[in-house]
């Protein structure tokens, strides 16, 4: 086991007397607990004090990191929320990208629903997908085990294989240099899982499940990437278009989680619905 | 430095590279395989967690800091989930430690722990939003001390 003693973030050594802590101070520093003192946090920051460069960048959830709070606030009608139809592999590299994320994003769906059919289906687009933009290698194994385990219906194994679909297909992108693809695969997934997000939360409205589009740093971080991706793809018409719809609701996640109201709600379901269109079916 | 891949490929052709100076090209290699030497230590700190039900994400982030130096790595945390965060280097020697802060900068570890190279904390959020896991490096026998933090969530 590699922990060691438990700290609390507030200070340790309140109940003691002066004398009480010169001894332990002495003891401290000949018993090379030292470390230990060193750890101690304090309980308020000023992030202002970190800049840019002293902030890493914010990592993409995986959808499992919010359908695992999804299953703990209710039971929504997930069958009502799967997508119908198959999409066609498309020849623009941006959107197959998009779609990729799309479709493990439904997946997700799909495994809600315990529909064990519609998730083989949707492991085979993986697939399909991921060899369309040279990274099907990443995920053969995957694919397979979402079949097996949709046929032995161990959900929480297929869960954990589309998060590593995601996350195996990101990692062969940068392996290829490809970290634009990659971010519209996370951004993709990312459309996908708010789209379905917003539309539970409409049908039974609850603060708690409004406050979970509380992701003001996710969609800035998404709207920077399309801003340093190069031109060819930031100039994707759907590309710039789901830029605009990001700056559309960035004002409204940016706002108190407890804050967004059902309204808002339904803007951000329609303007993810309204990409997410595209994504699939190409432009209207 | 963020990096999806735990253990991402070396450059491959060598020879290429030796036609660059030793300088410029020795030493990112090597921080490159420190990082990743000590992104392992930080799988190995998180395997406890991953046997109590935990998944463990493999994204991760990395890089180096100087003694006493800070970062600061942002993080969408949502309310409902319980997040460990597990931070390591290989460096032997060093000791290092991460605490989790809101967006406000309130310290919101609900348990912490230090122990060498390695170190941890937990949050419960109770609001959904975005976190900061503040790494920094408390003791280190060299001038830069690789790092790398990882994290789970359940």
């Amino acid at each position: 086991m590699l922990h060691g003693k438990s700290l609390r973030g507030e200070g340790i050594f309140s109940g003691f007397s002066m004398k009480q802590i010169s001894l332990l101070t002495l003891l401290v520093s000949v018993s090379g607990v030292s470390a230990l003192l060193a750890d101690m946090p304090p309980k308020k920051i000023a992030l202002s004090d970190f800049p840019a460069a002293a902030v890493q960048d914010v990592v993409v959830p995986v959808p499992s990191e919010i359908f695992t709070v999804l299953d703990k606030l209710g039971n929504p009608n997930w069958k009502s929320q799967l997508r119908d139809g198959k999409a066609q592999t498309p020849e623009d590299r941006a959107r197959t990208a998009l779609l990729l994320g799309n479709v493990i994003a439904e997946g997700f769906v799909a495994v809600e629903a315990e529909d064990s059919e519609r998730v083989k289906e949707l492991g085979r687009q993986v697939l399909t997908l991921a060899e369309a933009i040279n990274v099907r290698k990443s995920v053969i194994a995957r694919s397979k085990s979402i079949t097996d385990k949709a046929d032995q219906r161990d959900w929480k194994g297929v869960r954990a294989e589309f998060d590593g679909a995601l996350q195996d297909v990101r990692g062969a992108m940068q392996e290829l240099n490809d970290q634009d693809l990659s971010q519209l695969v996370s951004l993709g997934g990312w459309l996908r899982g708010t789209e379905v997000l917003t539309s539970i939360v409409q049908s039974g409205f609850s603060r708690d499940g409004a406050e979970l589009l509380h992701q003001p740093e996710l969609v800035n971080y998404f709207d920077r990437s399309i801003g340093s991706m190069g031109s060819r793809l930031r100039k994707n018409p759907l590309v710039s278009e789901i830029r605009d719809v990001l700056r559309k609701i960035g004002p409204i996640v940016n706002e108190g989680g407890e804050d967004i109201s059902i309204d808002q709600v339904k803007i951000i379901h329609d303007l993810t619905h309204g990409v997410n269109q595209q994504v699939v079916n190409g432009a209207n | 430095m963020k990096f999806s891949n735990p253990l991402p490929n070396r450059p491959r052709c060598l020879s290429l590279l030796m036609a660059v100076s030793i300088v410029t090209v020795f030493l990112p290699l090597r921080l490159q395989a420190t990082v990743d030497d000590a992104l392992s230590f930080a799988y190995e700190a998180a395997l406890p967690y991953y046997k109590q039900g935990f998944s463990i994400r493999k994204d991760a982030w990395g890089g180096d800091l100087g003694v006493r130096e800070k970062k600061a790595v942002s993080s969408q945390l949502f309310k409902g989930n319980d997040y460990w965060f597990l931070m390591a280097t290989d460096l032997k020697g060093a000791s290092l430690s991460v605490h989790l802060y809101d967006d406000k900068g309130n310290l919101v570890d609900a348990e912490s722990w230090q122990k060498g190279r390695f170190a941890g904390a937990r949050v419960s959020p109770k609001s959904t939003g975005t976190f900061f896991a503040i790494v920094q490096i408390l003791k280190s026998p060299e001038d830069r001390t690789p790092w790398a933090l990882v994290y789970g969530y359940k």
